[in-house]
């Protein structure tokens, strides 16, 4: 695969994980929370860069963990087809699974994470009243929806290793930063005044959609994945 | 209120967990009335009075009753936030289930 090619892989990954919606459910009560208890607006701003610096830092630190993995297990060569193969049946597996079970069928935003964890980032959210507190909320609420954003970093990381090292930093930092897009989005509404009732009842009302959407763009990712690395290179070796 | 004394709220908590009921708290509700106009842009003062208003007319729902549950407490006083903020209404009635 060419460069363009790889880090428009990358991209497309990361977009799909900037659609899930845990961080961004964390995000809405934080804020929520922290302007109902009567917090200046410039707190609240502080709470969310907090929090959403701790998603980057966590989302980083995910990311290069399993490119580093992956590295050590099939070296400075390209990982075999099986680990190619094996990781957009992933890809492919948790789209069908994001159709079927993301949000949960009942009113409201809530997902198919564990209930206690849920409960966990919903009492940190109110709890939380430092930005440092904040930071470490981002850091857990990315180990919250690990399931769902697994395969798309697993993808990244084995594009990533193919491409040349200051690419490789550039890779990283794209996914980074796009991954963060839907919580910028969230940070830049509350900033400039748009109500928080607003903004979750538009995530509630479109939920299915936000959910075909992940779903698909999982599928789609691992369909052109399996396509152009697999097939291509498995019939190219014949 | 009934002449027994403060009504009971039920809570239940989840699967598998009993249900625990304390008295009737008008702060508790007031403060998180309060919250929910704060979240939607209601100036603090609107707030408080909304907050005042919506808690009275709940007292007033609770008076002839000695035991209701939190979630008939929660429909009563967003029934009747709907009428002064809707969008208030919405976040104060969903904000358990966002996530």
């Amino acid at each position: 695969m060419d460069t363009p090619s790889s880090l428009a892989i990358v991209a497309l990954a990361a977009l799909i994980h900037a659609s899930f919606q845990l961080s961004l459910s964390v995000l809405t009560l934080l804020s929520g929370h922290a302007i109902g208890t009567k917090r200046s607006q410039a707190k609240v701003l502080r709470l969310s860069w907090g929090f959403i610096i701790g998603v980057g830092v966590m989302t980083l630190l995910v990311l290069s963990f399993i490119s580093l993995l992956l590295l050590h297990s099939f070296g400075p060569v390209d990982a075999p087809l099986v680990v190619w193969a094996t990781a957009c049946g992933l890809v492919f597996g948790i789209g069908v699974a994001v159709w079927l079970f993301y949000f949960r069928k009942e009113k409201g935003t809530k997902l198919w994470i564990p209930r206690p964890l849920a409960e966990h980032l919903s009492d940190r959210s109110k709890a939380t009243k430092h930005s440092v507190e904040a930071f470490s909320l981002g850091l857990t609420s990315v180990i919250g929806e690990l399931i769902f954003i697994l395969p798309s970093m697993i993808i990244s990381a084995l594009v990533l290793l193919e491409l040349p090292s200051a690419w490789q930093l550039a890779g990283i930092a794209i996914y980074v930063v796009i991954s963060l897009s839907g919580l910028l989005t969230v940070h830049s509404l509350i900033g400039s005044g748009h109500s928080i009732s607003k903004i979750q009842k538009w995530r509630e009302d479109n939920k299915s959609f936000l959910q075909f959407a992940g779903g698909s763009a999982l599928v789609a990712l691992g369909f052109f994945v399996y396509i152009s690395k697999v097939v291509a290179e498995a019939s190219g070796a014949l | 209120m009934h002449e027994g004394g403060p009504v009971l709220i039920v809570k239940r908590h989840g699967h598998g967990h009993h249900a625990v009921s304390e008295h009737f708290d008008r702060e508790k509700m007031r403060s998180s009335i309060i919250a929910a106009c704060l979240s939607c842009g209601v100036p603090t003062g609107h707030a408080e009075s909304i907050s005042r208003q919506i808690t009275d007319e709940v007292e007033q729902w609770l008076a002839d009753k000695f035991e209701v549950t939190s979630e008939d407490l929660r429909r009563t006083a967003t029934h009747y936030l709907k009428t002064h903020h809707p969008d208030a209404a919405y976040l104060y009635e969903h904000h358990r289930s966002t996530l």
